[in-house]
C-alpha cells in the first residue's frame, strides 16, 4: 500500500532543493517541481518552513481550541473525556512495548492497577497530597514493568504474552489477599476531600471533575510528547529493530534483551502514571472493578484500533473504547461490551490492520510530505528520518504531529 | 535440468510441485497441472525437494506411510513399502528408527522412497545429490535409474554435477536466468563446445 | 496421613482436568504454532452448551456429546474463517484474534445465559455417599470418573497418532508442514481437523469440571482453570503431549499441598502460583521440560 511513499518523500528534496536550503525561512516551498508536472505528486512542505510552522501552530490551536471546548461540557461529560484522557495515557504505555517493541501485554491492567492502588492506599491510608503520590507510583510500576520485562531475556513472543497475561491475572487476586493495606475484595474509597484540587488552583472541592480534566490532558500531551521523543531516539530505534527483527537487530549490536526490558519498564511507568490518576478521577478502587484482564483487553483494543506504533493512535483509540460501549446500549462492564470488544478486535485485524490512524496516515502521507530542509546536513533533532526498513505504518508517527 | 545458481531450477520445481504461485501452463500429458501441493502428488508428480524435507520426529516406517497419504489401496501401500525397503535395504535396517537420526544420505534414500510412495508418473528431484558423498551419489542415481527403467517412471532431476546427471539423463536442459538456454540429448552437449564452455566449464 | 491422602486425590483430580485442557492447547500449538488464548473460553462456551442441554431435560450423556461435537465445530470453524488467514501474516495478529475471541466468547456466553451461576449435573455417582475409601481418604465417584476421561482420552489419543491415517498426518503437519504437503497430506484440513479436536477435548475438560469447581458454572469458570493449563502445557514446552499431562497432574497436586499446607497461600492466590510456576519453568528452561528445541534459520 504505501510502501512507495518513502522513496517519494526520499527523492522529491532532491528534485526541489538541490544546493541545500538553509534551514530559515524559506518562502513558499510549495511543491515545485515534481509535483507540478505530475499533477497529483504530494503537496510537499519542507521541515521548518514557514509553512510547516504555520500548520504546527494550526494542530496547537486546534488542541487547545477542542480542550477549551470540551472544557465546557456537561459535567458528566468533562468526566467522560477525563476518562478519554486517562485510557488514553495508559495506550499510550501499552503502546510503546506492543506497538513500537512488538511484544504483546496482556498484563497492562496490572500495571494501571497498580498505579491505582499506589496511589489510593498513599492517599487514603497515609493521608498524601495525590499530586506527591504520581512519582512513587510512576517508580513503582517502572519497576514492576522490569519484573515483567525480565522473562524476555530467555523468552519470546508467545511465552511472554502468557507472562503479562499471568501478570494480568495475578493483580486483582494479591489486592484482594493483601487486604489490611487495599481493603481487599470491599475495595478502597479514597475521601474526595482527600482528592481536592491543591490549594494553589483556586479550585473548590467541587471543581475536582475539571481539575482532573485539565491534569490529565496536560499528562496526555506531555506523555505523548515523551513517547514521540523517545521512539525517535536511539534507543527507539533499538526497540523498532527489536520488532522488524530481532536477530538482525542483536548481530547489528542492539542488546535486544536490555531494550525489551527497558521497553517494559517505560511502558508499564506510563500506564502505572495513568493509573495513579484515574484514582484522583474515580475515587474508589475494587480489584474486579477497572483492573480485571477486561481492562487490558479494552487497552490492546483501543491500541489496534487506533492504530499499533502511530502517535495518535492511542487517543483515537481511547475515544473508541470508551464511546464505543455506550453506543451498544450497554455498561462498559456489561457482556455486550466484551462481545463488541471481541467482534471489533477480530474485524480489525481483518479489515484494516493498521488501525485508524494508521490508516489515516497512509491517506495522508500519499498526499503531503514533511521533508527535512537539508537532507546532507541533517541537524541533531531532526534524525527522526526514516529508520532502515520499517513496516509501513511505523513510519507514520514520524510525519503526524502536524494532522 | 542444468544451470548455475540462480538460473531458477529450485523455483522450476517449486512452481510445478505447487508451492508457488505462477503464471503461465504447466501441463503434464497434456493436461494442466492443478496448482495445490496436494493436488499436484494426486495428479501423479511427486517432488523430492532440496534438503530432503523428510520428518524427522516421525520413524522412516511412517515417513513413507505419510508418502501415501493420496492412496487408499493399503495392501498396495504395504506392499510398496516391502518393495522400497529391500531397494534401499537402509530403510529396511532402519525402518523403527526417526528419520532424524539418520544419516544425509540416508535420509536423501528416504525422501526419495517417500515421494515414490505416491506412485508418482513424474518424479522431481531438486538436487538430491546436495551434500552426498561421491559414493553415496552413485549408488542413488543407480537405483533412480533401475527405477526409471523397470517403473517407467519419468524422472526430472536438478543437478550440480553436470557430468553426473548427462550419464543418467535422456535430455538435457540448461536453465539460464529462467529460460532454457539449450537442450538436447547428453551427446549433443557433450559434442557442443561453446555450449559446454559457457555452461559446463569444461 | 488420610488428609494428605485427600489432598493427593483433589490435586490429582484438577490435574486431570489442566491437562485435559493442556493437551487442547498442544494440539493446537503442534498444529499452528501457536498458543489459543481462547481454549477455555470456547470449552467454557460449549459447556454452557451442554448445561442448556440439560436444561432441556435431555440426559447428561447426550448433552456431553453434544457439547465435544459442537467444540469440534467451533475450533474448525474458528480455524478455518478467523485464524488461517492471518497466521501468515504475523504472530501478533494471531494472538489479537485469540484475544478477540476469548472476549467475545465468554461475553458471548453471557449474554446468552446470563451471568449467574448454574449448576450443572455430574456424568458420575457423586453424591455423599458414592466413595470408596483409600487408607482413611475419600475417593469420590466423580474423581474416579474425571481421571478415568483423562486416562481413557489419552488411550484414544494414542491410538489416533498412532494407527490412523488422519493422526499420522497430523503428525507430519506438527514436524513439517511443508513437506506434508508436499506428500500429498491435506494440510489444511489437517490444520481444521486439529482445531476442532481441540475444541472437542475443552469441551470435555468443561463439561467434567464444573460439577466440581468450587464456582460450578459461571463465566470465571475456566479462567483459571486455562492459566493452570497453560502451565502444564508450558510445562511440556507446548508441543508435547506426555508433558502436558504430567504438567496438569504435577501443578494440580502441587497447587493442592501447596493450598494445602502453605498457609499464606491458602487458597485465593492460585493463579498466582500458577503464574510463579509458569516463569520459574521458563526461567529454567525456556522450550519446556518436555518440549524440543527448534533451531531456527534465518
Amino acid at each position: 500500500m504505501g510502501v512507495q511513499d518513502p522513496t517519494v518523500v526520499d527523492d522529491t528534496p532532491r528534485v526541489t532543493a538541490p544546493g541545500g536550503m538553509p534551514s530559515g525561512p524559506v518562502p513558499a516551498p510549495v511543491s515545485p517541481g515534481g509535483g507540478g508536472l505530475t499533477g497529483r505528486g504530494p503537496l510537499t512542505i519542507i521541515e521548518g518552513s514557514r509553512r510547516h510552522w504555520a500548520l504546527r501552530a494550526l494542530g496547537v490551536v486546534a488542541v487547545v481550541a477542542v480542550l477549551l471546548l470540551a472544557s465546557q461540557a456537561q459535567a458528566f461529560r468533562v468526566g467522560q473525556f477525563t476518562n478519554v484522557f486517562i485510557i488514553a495515557i495508559a495506550i499510550v504505555g501499552l503502546n510503546l512495548v506492543t506497538g513500537h517493541t512488538g511484544l504483546l501485554s496482556i498484563g497492562h491492567s496490572a500495571f494501571f492497577g497498580l498505579g491505582a492502588y499506589t496511589t489510593g492506599v498513599l492517599v487514603a491510608r497515609y493521608d498524601a497530597a495525590p499530586m506527591t503520590t504520581i512519582p512513587v507510583a510512576v517508580v513503582l510500576s517502572f519497576v514492576l514493568g522490569l519484573l515483567v520485562g525480565l522473562p524476555s531475556l530467555r523468552i519470546k513472543g508467545l511465552y511472554l504474552a502468557l507472562v503479562t497475561l499471568t501478570v494480568g491475572v495475578s493483580f486483582p487476586e494479591i489486592i484482594r489477599r493483601a487486604e489490611e493495606l487495599t481493603g481487599g475484595a470491599a475495595g478502597l474509597v479514597v475521601r474526595s476531600a482527600s482528592l481536592a484540587p491543591p490549594a494553589w488552583t483556586g479550585l473548590g472541592r467541587a471543581q475536582r471533575g475539571i481539575w482532573m480534566f485539565w491534569v490529565s490532558a496536560a499528562v496526555l500531551l506531555l506523555v505523548m510528547w515523551l513517547s514521540r521523543n523517545l521512539v525517535r531516539s536511539r534507543f527507539g530505534l533499538g526497540m523498532r529493530s527489536t520488532r522488524d527483527h530481532e536477530i538482525a537487530a542483536a548481530a547489528s549490536g542492539v542488546r535486544v534483551a536490555r531494550t525489551k526490558i527497558l521497553a517494559f519498564g517505560v511502558s508499564g511507568a506510563i500506564t502505572g502514571l495513568a493509573g495513579s490518576l484515574f484514582t484522583m478521577y474515580i475515587g474508589a478502587l475494587s480489584p474486579d472493578g477497572s483492573f480485571t484482564l477486561l481492562k487490558s483487553i479494552e487497552l490492546v483494543t483501543g491500541l489496534v484500533l487506533g492504530g499499533i506504533a502511530t502517535q495518535l493512535g492511542p487517543v483515537v483509540g481511547a475515544v473508541a473504547v470508551v464511546f464505543l460501549p455506550q453506543l451498544t446500549g450497554a455498561f462498559s462492564t456489561g457482556p455486550l461490551s466484551g462481545v463488541v470488544f471481541g467482534v471489533v478486535l477480530i474485524a480489525i485485524v481483518f479489515v484494516m490492520p493498521e488501525g485508524i490512524v494508521g490508516r489515516i496516515g497512509l491517506w495522508v502521507r500519499r498526499r503531503v510530505a514533511v521533508v527535512p530542509a537539508d537532507r546532507p546536513g541533517l541537524a541533531a533533532d531532526t534524525t527522526a528520518a526514516p529508520p532502515p526498513a520499517p513496516p509501513p505504518h511505523s513510519n507514520t508517527h514520524n510525519r503526524w504531529e502536524d494532522q | 535440468m542444468l544451470g548455475a545458481n540462480g538460473a531458477g531450477k529450485t523455483t522450476t520445481m517449486q512452481a510445478i510441485a505447487g508451492l508457488m504461485s505462477w503464471r503461465g501452463s504447466i501441463e503434464l500429458d497434456g493436461r494442466p497441472l492443478p496448482r495445490r501441493p496436494e493436488q499436484v502428488v494426486r495428479s501423479g508428480v511427486s517432488l523430492v525437494p532440496q534438503g530432503r524435507g523428510t520428518l524427522g520426529a516421525l520413524t522412516v516406517l511412517e515417513n513413507l506411510r505419510v508418502g501415501a497419504a493420496v492412496r487408499t489401496d493399503a495392501a498396495g501401500v504395504s506392499a510398496d513399502i516391502d518393495r522400497w525397503c529391500e531397494v534401499f535395504p537402509v530403510l529396511g535396517r532402519r525402518s523403527r528408527q526417526t528419520a532424524g537420526t539418520l544419516s544425509g544420505g540416508e535420509q536423501q534414500m528416504l525422501a526419495v522412497a517417500r515421494a515414490l510412495m505416491s506412485r508418482p508418473r513424474l518424479l522431481l528431484c531438486d538436487e538430491p545429490s546436495l551434500g552426498l558423498a561421491p559414493i553415496v551419489v552413485q549408488e542413488l542415481f543407480a537405483t533412480l535409474a533401475r527405477i526409471n527403467e523397470t517403473d517407467g517412471t519419468a524422472m526430472l532431476i536438478v543437478e550440480q554435477n553436470a557430468e553426473l546427471a548427462m550419464d543418467l539423463a535422456s535430455t538435457v536442459y540448461l536453465l539460464d536466468v529462467g529460460t532454457i538456454a539449450a537442450s538436447g540429448t547428453p551427446a549433443d552437449f557433450r559434442a557442443d563446445d561453446a555450449v559446454r564452455t559457457a555452461y559446463l566449464g569444461y | 496421613m488420610d488428609l494428605f491422602l485427600e489432598r493427593l486425590i483433589s490435586g490429582l483430580t484438577n490435574g486431570s482436568i489442566y491437562a485435559l485442557l493442556a493437551l487442547a492447547l498442544v494440539v493446537v500449538f503442534r498444529g499452528t504454532g501457536t498458543l489459543n488464548f481462547a481454549q477455555g473460553e470456547l470449552a467454557l462456551f460449549t459447556t454452557f452448551v451442554a448445561w442448556w442441554l440439560t436444561t432441556q431435560s435431555l440426559p447428561i450423556w447426550f448433552a456431553i456429546a453434544a457439547a465435544l461435537g459442537v467444540g469440534f465445530i467451533m475450533g474448525a470453524l474458528i480455524e478455518r474463517l478467523l485464524i488461517r488467514p492471518v497466521a501468515k501474516r504475523n504472530d501478533m495478529a494471531v494472538l489479537i484474534v485469540a484475544l478477540g475471541l476469548f472476549t467475545g466468547l465468554n461475553s458471548l456466553a453471557g449474554l446468552l445465559w446470563g451471568s449467574e451461576t448454574k449448576i450443572m449435573p455430574s456424568p458420575f455417582p457423586n453424591g455423599e455417599s458414592d466413595f470408596i475409601s483409600i487408607g482413611g481418604a475419600r475417593l469420590y465417584g466423580d474423581a474416579l470418573g474425571v481421571w478415568g476421561a483423562l486416562i481413557g482420552l489419552m488411550g484414544l489419543m494414542t491410538l489416533l497418532f498412532r494407527f490412523t491415517k488422519v493422526g499420522l498426518h497430523m503428525r507430519a503437519v506438527a514436524d513439517n508442514a511443508t513437506s506434508a504437503t508436499l506428500a500429498g497430506v491435506r494440510t489444511s484440513r489437517i490444520l481444521a481437523i486439529g482445531w476442532g479436536l481441540s475444541g472437542a477435548i475443552g469441551a470435555l475438560a468443561g463439561v467434567l469440571v464444573t460439577p466440581l469447581a468450587p464456582q460450578q458454572l459461571s463465566l470465571t469458570t475456566m479462567f483459571s482453570i486455562f492459566i493452570a493449563a497453560s502451565a502444564a502445557a508450558l510445562f511440556g514446552g507446548l508441543d508435547s503431549l506426555v508433558g502436558a499431562v504430567v504438567g496438569g497432574l504435577v501443578i494440580g497436586v502441587l497447587e493442592a499441598m501447596l493450598t494445602g499446607y502453605v498457609s499464606v497461600i491458602g487458597g485465593s492466590l492460585q493463579q498466582t502460583s500458577a503464574l510463579l510456576i509458569i516463569v520459574v519453568i521458563l526461567f529454567a528452561k525456556p522450550t519446556g521440560l518436555f518440549g524440543t528445541t527448534k533451531l531456527v534459520r534465518v
